[in-house]
């Protein structure tokens, strides 16, 4: 201190000299320097990282927009197979791509399936290769094969592959087995040829359907038992005839559904003949309807048994539903037509667990297409004359097609997600079993057979829901909350006020969630009544108090100090609360005959325990203060200057908060309910405790909804990773970011100008 | 209304023909701003200026001020003649401003305010419990001294206070913001451009629409709390101008800095120092011949 004093009292100058000025301001340069730096490394990094995470979204998105392909592997005669015959009648390719077969009148014989090699070949038991007449396939995953011949006989074979691990190397070994004995059954009493057959295993036991050389239907019901003691096969069973066909038409394909409830005829004469099989000895024809599309030929059930394809000579590819009307009575019902092949259809190979199928023309090419998202996938010549079989393997990755020149070819597919497409995403879809199009969200089940319904439209209308009942109770509330503590309320009762509630926005949402779904729920199903009273009696009890207490003399009045009259409400809303819940009960026993919950019931109402009631609560309470804090700034920063003017002008406060003060806030309120609109889209937690997470499509307050962002939650851990289910998920969650994309967008649009409209200050 | 119109159609011509030769008049007296004594004002004072003739039109009666425990204003009596300009003078938080306020009781807004004594509108104590202050605050307009249009379009803002008037009629409206504007000299200015935003103004011409805002709801008495502070040397002239051509129709009290302004345009000058009135009289003489010490320390700038 003393040196500086006499430097000033020398009159030096008291800067520093110009070296260490200049080292100094080279300091500067470089905290300058760095911190230009860091700034933008950390806002590169900012942008870096969300740009990541969208391209994450899409790369795990993008597979489900490729469309399928197939490429081709090898291909050999069909001779080098070791099967001599070109009759052949199926195709198949195991599980493990590496085993193919054929089925010939010689009998099943096994090929390795990329080089053609043969491995191992089983004669049938039962029909002579000279003397089979009819064959036919269940569901590609059963494996059941049948063969019929010209004594009315039919043998039942099922594929199976057995897995050995010798020297650690797997290895297939394929059998044939007999499930109901190796002695064929015989369905025609009559003993006549066989023209037609259909099988199929069901939960009891096999179903098998004929055509006899004199067009009877027979349907033959079997089961086996096998003697633990012997090891010998007893089969049961017992055969019906069934109605004729109306009009003398011939049976051409024949197929049954694994609940034996319906059996399908398509015949010579473009026609489609359901028969209800349900009831053992009182099977009846229950409809025929002409195809419209032409011959029929091809007809093959989809997995699960619920729906049709049905192949025509004019290469029409459709799917048929059998749909249930109102009298519990079944139709077939042509649902969608599918992009048709150049030339007539020859076969139709059903994938083993999605409702895919592969389709082959009589001039070479084959047709991809997938029923439910009623896509075609794929159109494409491969082969220079007809196609004769092909063969799906279980995990869709390879297939064989056999041609009419006996040329084999192997190809390798890509057809990961056929199941997806913007029908099936967004577009109301008819499923199986189903009496119409629907939004339907239900992507997985325990069965293979289960039809995947993926429409996003009830998740993304739930969270639309969700939130709009969210801020329905919100927006009100904390806008109202805002300005009157923005405006009215003492410097001092707002410093109390403000931080209370901005302290409700760490409240975890899982408690309140917790809260909602265990505490809440309940006690609003519980007391109904209550909360109609509420929203009636508490602005009433307001305005009776604020009436009453500008009544009171003057000396009760001037005790409580001014701006603090809000805190006299408290004693009196507590009280309303109070009692509306204590005549909740009484009120339900006046009007609601005991129970209104009982009284929406019964007056067409659905009442879910969780509702969007419960949930525009809880979720309200967690936006509240999000709209709360910053509509308050925006009002309390409007400048005083202005409401000043407007009240020396001669408005009263309620006329400058309308006329002035809200107008200029606008920009900053509107900034707030978008925030909380985001903050309600987005929240997972509390509409995941307390919706019910029913994935229903409707605005009715007193049922639940199913969120996006819940359904990510719940779902995700338990999808396999890469399956379409897994891909539709991030599909979910990439919408839920486009649509919180879209109303930031909009909201800062407006919210700009706005601001233009309103800036000054 | 009518009277309005009257008052806008004489004043509109000599508004432009004379501001060429006012403007250097106000140049020279801010370049002289040292000098003690005031120019005459541009527009002579005919008859000279005594109480007795003039009607009253507000009128304080030992009042006192307070700010929580601390007293802003000390037992001020004072009257304010009806039809002509009134000026208070003084150093910077001598109270000027609060006693402006508390004649359309802009005071009752801050928390700790609290008055004692009177103050009389036309005989009537305005601090009554049943005064209807937004009533009252009709009746006395006041001018700020930031110019605060509302985020509105420069009809809206002169139509606002009608509008809180329950005024609807689209043609009373029409007709009300052209004579006001008119009144305030902004017509010319902003007629193409009514509903463009009251932003896009200048400042002076802000400070007009304020003005024709005020005016626009027919008050009797208009405060003006130091208007033209904010503006530049050509935007105050035309302030003063107006500030002139309205004495004709309002009572008008104006808070100033500047004491050449004071002197230019006001017929009454009040001087204060600390919370005090210290002296009260004719400008004039308030100017020339002050009868107090302070009141002379102060405009030959011996402080302030």
């Amino acid at each position: 201190m003393s040196d500086t004093t006499s430097a000033e009292q020398a009159g030096a100058s008291l800067m520093p000299n110009a070296r260490e000025r200049a080292r100094l301001r080279n300091l500067r340069r470089v905290k300058d320097r760095l911190s230009h730096w860091g700034v933008a490394t950390a806002g590169l990094a900012v942008v870096g990282a969300l740009g990541l995470i969208f391209f994450y979204l899409f790369s795990e998105v993008a597979p489900l927009l490729k469309d399928a392909d197939v490429d081709l592997a090898e291909s050999y005669p069909l001779t080098a197979t070791g099967v001599q015959t070109p009759a052949v009648k199926h195709l198949v390719l195991e599980r493990y791509e590496e085993l193919g077969a054929t089925i010939t009148p010689e009998g099943v014989s096994f090929f390795a399936a990329d080089s053609g090699e043969p491995t191992v070949n089983f004669p049938i038991q039962g029909p002579s290769a000279d003397n089979l007449t009819a064959f036919a396939a269940g569901v590609p995953a059963d494996g059941v094969l049948a063969f019929g011949d010209g004594k009315g006989q039919v043998s039942l074979a099922q594929l199976n592959y057995r897995l050995s691990y010798p020297n650690d190397q797997r290895e297939i070994t394929p059998e044939v087995l007999y499930p109901l004995g190796e002695t064929p059954l015989q369905i025609d009493e009559q003993g006549r040829s066989l023209t037609h057959l259909a099988a199929q295993a069901t939960s009891k036991g096999y179903v098998l359907a004929a055509v006899t050389q004199d067009n009877r239907l027979l349907l033959g019901r079997y089961s086996s038992r096998e003697n633990l003691m012997t090891g010998e096969v007893i089969t049961t069973g017992s055969v019906e005839q069934l109605p004729a066909l109306p009009g003398g038409a011939q049976a051409e394909f024949v197929q049954v559904d694994q609940t034996v409830q319906h059996l399908l005829v398509a015949d010579d004469q473009s026609q489609l003949h359901l028969y209800d099989i349900s009831n053992s000895n009182s099977a009846k024809l229950t409809e025929t309807v002409n195809t419209e599309r032409g011959q029929v030929t091809a007809l093959e059930f989809l997995v699960g048994t619920g729906s049709v394809v049905v192949g025509t000579d004019s290469g029409s590819v459709s799917q048929w539903l059998l749909v249930r009307d109102a009298d519990n009575i079944y139709h077939i019902e042509p649902v969608r037509d599918f992009e048709s092949l150049p030339a007539s259809v020859t076969t139709i190979a059903p994938e083993y667990a999605r409702r895919g199928f592969w389709v082959g023309d009589a001039e070479g090419s084959v047709g991809v297409y997938h029923g439910t998202a009623s896509q075609t996938l794929m159109i494409e010549q491969v082969a220079d004359s007809a196609i004769e079989q092909i063969a799906i393997s279980p995990i869709n990755r390879k297939m064989l097609v056999l041609d009419n020149s006996g040329a084999v070819q192997v190809m390798d597919v890509w057809n990961e997600h056929p199941e997806v497409s913007f029908s099936s995403l967004w577009q109301k879809v008819w499923y199986e079993g189903r009496e119409g199009p629907e939004y339907v969200w239900q992507a997985s089940s325990g069965g293979d057979g289960f039809e995947s319904k993926m429409s996003l439209v009830p998740l993304s209308l739930g969270t639309l829901k969700a939130a709009l009942f969210a801020m329905l109770f919100a927006i009100p509330l904390g806008i109202m909350g805002a300005l009157y503590t923005a405006y009215f309320m003492t410097p001092k009762m707002r410093g109390l006020v403000k931080p209370t509630i901005e302290i409700m926005e760490a409240l975890p949402t899982v408690i309140l969630g917790f809260l909602a779904g265990l505490w809440l729920a309940p006690f609003l199903e519980n007391h109904l009544p209550a909360i109609f009273s509420v929203l009636i009696l508490m602005p009433l009890m307001m305005v009776v108090v604020g009436f009453a207490w500008s009544r009171l003399p003057q000396s009760i009045r001037t005790s409580v100090p001014e701006g603090w009259e809000a805190a006299i409400l408290i004693v009196p809303v507590l009280l309303t609360g109070w009692f509306c819940v204590a005549m909740s009960p009484h009120m339900e026993v006046w009007f609601f005959s005991g129970s209104m919950r009982q009284w929406f019931t019964d007056n067409g109402i659905n009442y879910d325990q969780r509702n969007a009631l419960v949930v525009g609560i809880a979720m309200g309470f967690a936006v509240i203060p999000t709209i709360f804090s910053i509509a308050e700034d925006a009002i309390f920063n409007v400048p005083r200057h202005l409401s000043q003017g407007s009240l020396a002008l001669g408005a009263t406060r309620w006329q400058t908060v309308v006329g002035v003060v809200l107008p200029t806030a606008s920009p900053g309120i509107f900034s707030a309910v978008m925030m909380g609109f985001g903050r309600a889209v987005g929240e997972t937690m509390i509409v995941l405790m307390a919706t019910g997470n029913s994935p229903v499509v409707n605005f009715n307050i007193f049922e639940g909804m199913r969120t996006l962002s819940a359904n990510i939650a719940v779902e995700l851990p338990e999808t396999a990773v890469a399956s379409t289910h897994f891909r539709v998920l991030f599909l979910a969650a990439l919408v839920l970011l486009a649509l919180t994309f879209i109303v930031n967008t909009c909201a800062e649009i407006i919210r700009q100008r706005l601001r233009k409209r309103y800036s000054n200050l | 209304m009518l009277e309005t119109t009257d008052v806008a159609e004489t004043n509109a011509p000599t508004e432009t023909a004379d501001s060429a030769a006012q403007y250097r008049a106000v140049v020279e007296s801010h370049d002289n701003s040292a000098r003690s004594d005031a120019e005459p004002h541009p527009h002579d004072r005919t008859e000279s200026m005594s109480m007795e003739n003039e009607t009253i039109k507000l009128e304080v009666e030992n009042l006192n001020l307070y700010y929580g425990e601390k007293r802003a204003l000390n037992n001020i009596s004072l009257d304010i003649p009806e039809k002509k300009v009134t000026a208070f003078i003084g150093p910077s938080g001598c109270g000027k401003s609060t006693l402006l306020r508390c004649f359309n009781r802009m005071n009752d807004l801050v928390d700790s305010c609290r008055i004692e004594g009177k103050i009389l509108l036309d005989g009537d104590d305005i601090y009554r419990k049943s005064v209807d202050v937004a009533e009252l605050r009709r009746q006395i307009g006041m001018v700020f001294q930031k110019p605060n249009p509302f985020p509105k379009s420069i009809y809206e803002n002169v139509a606002y206070g009608l509008r809180l008037q329950g005024v609807k009629s689209k043609r009373t409206l029409d007709t009300v913001v052209e004579n006001s504007l008119r009144g305030a000299a902004l017509w010319d200015e902003v007629k193409d451009r009514l509903h463009d935003n009251a932003f896009g103004l200048s400042g002076g011409q802000q400070q007009r629409l304020v003005i024709a805002r005020a005016i626009a709801i027919e008050p009797e008495v208009i405060l003006l709390d130091e208007p033209a502070s904010a503006l530049d040397p050509i935007s105050t002239l035309k302030i003063e101008e107006l500030i002139y051509e309205l004495k004709d129709k309002y009572t008008i009290v104006i808070v100033t800095h500047n004491m050449q302004q004071a002197a230019r345009v006001s017929d009454y000058t009040a001087f204060m120092y600390m919370g005090d009135l210290i002296e009260f009289g004719d400008t004039d003489t308030l100017f020339t011949n002050p009868t107090e010490k302070q009141t002379e320390d102060y405009i030959t700038g011996r402080y302030g």
